[in-house]
């Protein structure tokens, strides 16, 4: 991942944070009901994907209600986002360096912690039957993801991977998320290549 | 009273359309004047992260925002250049430093190569009034428009255009001066 985008990842979670504060603070600050009514902030903003590049994904959608996402390069995580949920499934997507992961708690996890704590429990879980791995991305099943839950996607490429080369190319975790997702919380993954999916 | 926030630094989406818009220009403004890797890499970093700390000084509709975000990089790279002199007196302090990977030093090489003749043109300008090299260096070296310029610095067109006249005047037999933007 070029490191334009490593960045913005970054300064979008500050953006982010910088946002929930004054959030606190603006409650705080009505507190006391000497404001009437505050004006629901209901623009949209519109992103601009600009330019030549091209996509750096593909969202496909089978006729048994498959969503097939290809990933052709590791940027864009947003955009991606957004297309899933016009698709009808509603994900959280972090592309993150090689050898590095989300902490564990991104909240609460349908069917509990202990369905992804060891691999044979992993295998009948939401999570793992959310999102299984294709050739060059994920297919997702949105009826293992469900109402009001989210999908919650994080990628790492191996940059050492160049085509034909016997290593992992990238890997990701999946968990299928009720109710609140918490922002991805970068740590270090030593195993990164040998834990998989 | 709270200052009003613009959006670009309380609505994720925003402040993605607008470092898109902008971290090509940004890294290249950065890159005629510092000539290593990795300090323009953090200074990138830096610019935008100063972007959201600015960002109640931003109005979309005061000239150009590429004016007011090089008016946010020339604070941060003087702030910068304080700070590289105080690590000089304390050696060790690199933390803080991006990870870039080979691809990334080499592209951003390649920008700092691209960028050499504007760095020259800094070393030629050094013995200009600060008030007037900051407009010469905006308007020759950055392509902005007087008028954009002017806003950069927070000071008055008028007086952005009597300074470039007198740097220019001062220049006169570098073959540089006179490009950029007429008005």
């Amino acid at each position: 991942m070029r490191f334009e985008e490593q960045l913005l990842m970054e300064l979008k979670e500050e953006v982010g944070a910088r946002a929930e504060r004054r959030r606190r603070a603006t409650r705080r600050l009505f507190a006391g009901g000497a404001v009437a009514a505050l004006a629901a902030a209901a623009a949209v903003a519109v992103p601009l994907l600009t330019g030549s590049e091209p996509p750096a994904y593909a969202v496909s959608k089978a006729g048994d209600g498959t969503i097939r996402v290809e990933i052709k390069e590791f940027r864009d995580a947003d955009q991606l986002e957004r297309d899933l949920r016009q698709a009808g499934v509603s994900t959280d997507v972090t592309y993150l360096e090689y050898g590095t992961r989300c902490e564990d708690d991104r909240g609460r996890i349908v069917g509990g912690a202990e369905s992804v704590a060891t691999h044979d429990a992993f295998r009948d879980s939401a999570s793992a039957k959310a999102a299984r791995p294709s050739g060059a991305g994920v297919d997702i099943h949105p009826e293992f993801v469900g109402q009001g839950r989210t999908l919650v996607l994080d990628f790492s490429e191996n940059p050492a991977w160049t085509p034909g080369a016997p290593t992992v190319r990238w890997q990701y975790r999946a968990r299928v998320i009720e109710g609140q997702v918490k922002p991805c919380v970068v740590v270090d993954d030593p195993d990164a290549a040998a834990s998989g999916s | 009273m709270r200052r009003k926030q613009a959006k670009i630094a309380t609505d994720p989406v925003a402040f993605e359309a607008f470092y898109r818009r902008h971290v090509d220009a940004v890294t290249r403004f950065l890159s005629r004047r510092v000539d290593d890797p990795h300090t323009v890499a953090d200074l990138v970093a830096e610019v935008f992260v100063a972007v959201l700390d600015s960002a109640h000084t931003y109005r979309a509709d005061l000239g150009a925002e590429i004016a007011w975000l090089y008016g946010v990089a020339r604070k941060t790279i003087s702030a910068e250049r304080r700070r590289a002199y105080k690590q000089y007196q304390l050696t060790d302090r690199v933390s803080g430093r991006r990870t870039l990977h080979d691809d990334d030093v080499a592209r951003l090489e390649e920008r700092i190569d691209a960028e050499r003749p504007a760095r020259r043109a800094f070393e030629a300008m050094a013995d200009l009034p600060e008030g007037e090299r900051a407009v010469l260096e905006l308007v020759v070296i950055d392509q902005l428009t007087v008028t954009e310029a002017a806003h950069a610095l927070g000071i008055r067109p008028g007086t952005a255009k009597v300074r470039l006249h007198r740097a220019r005047r001062t220049l006169r037999d570098l073959p540089f001066v006179m490009d950029g933007a007429p008005r």
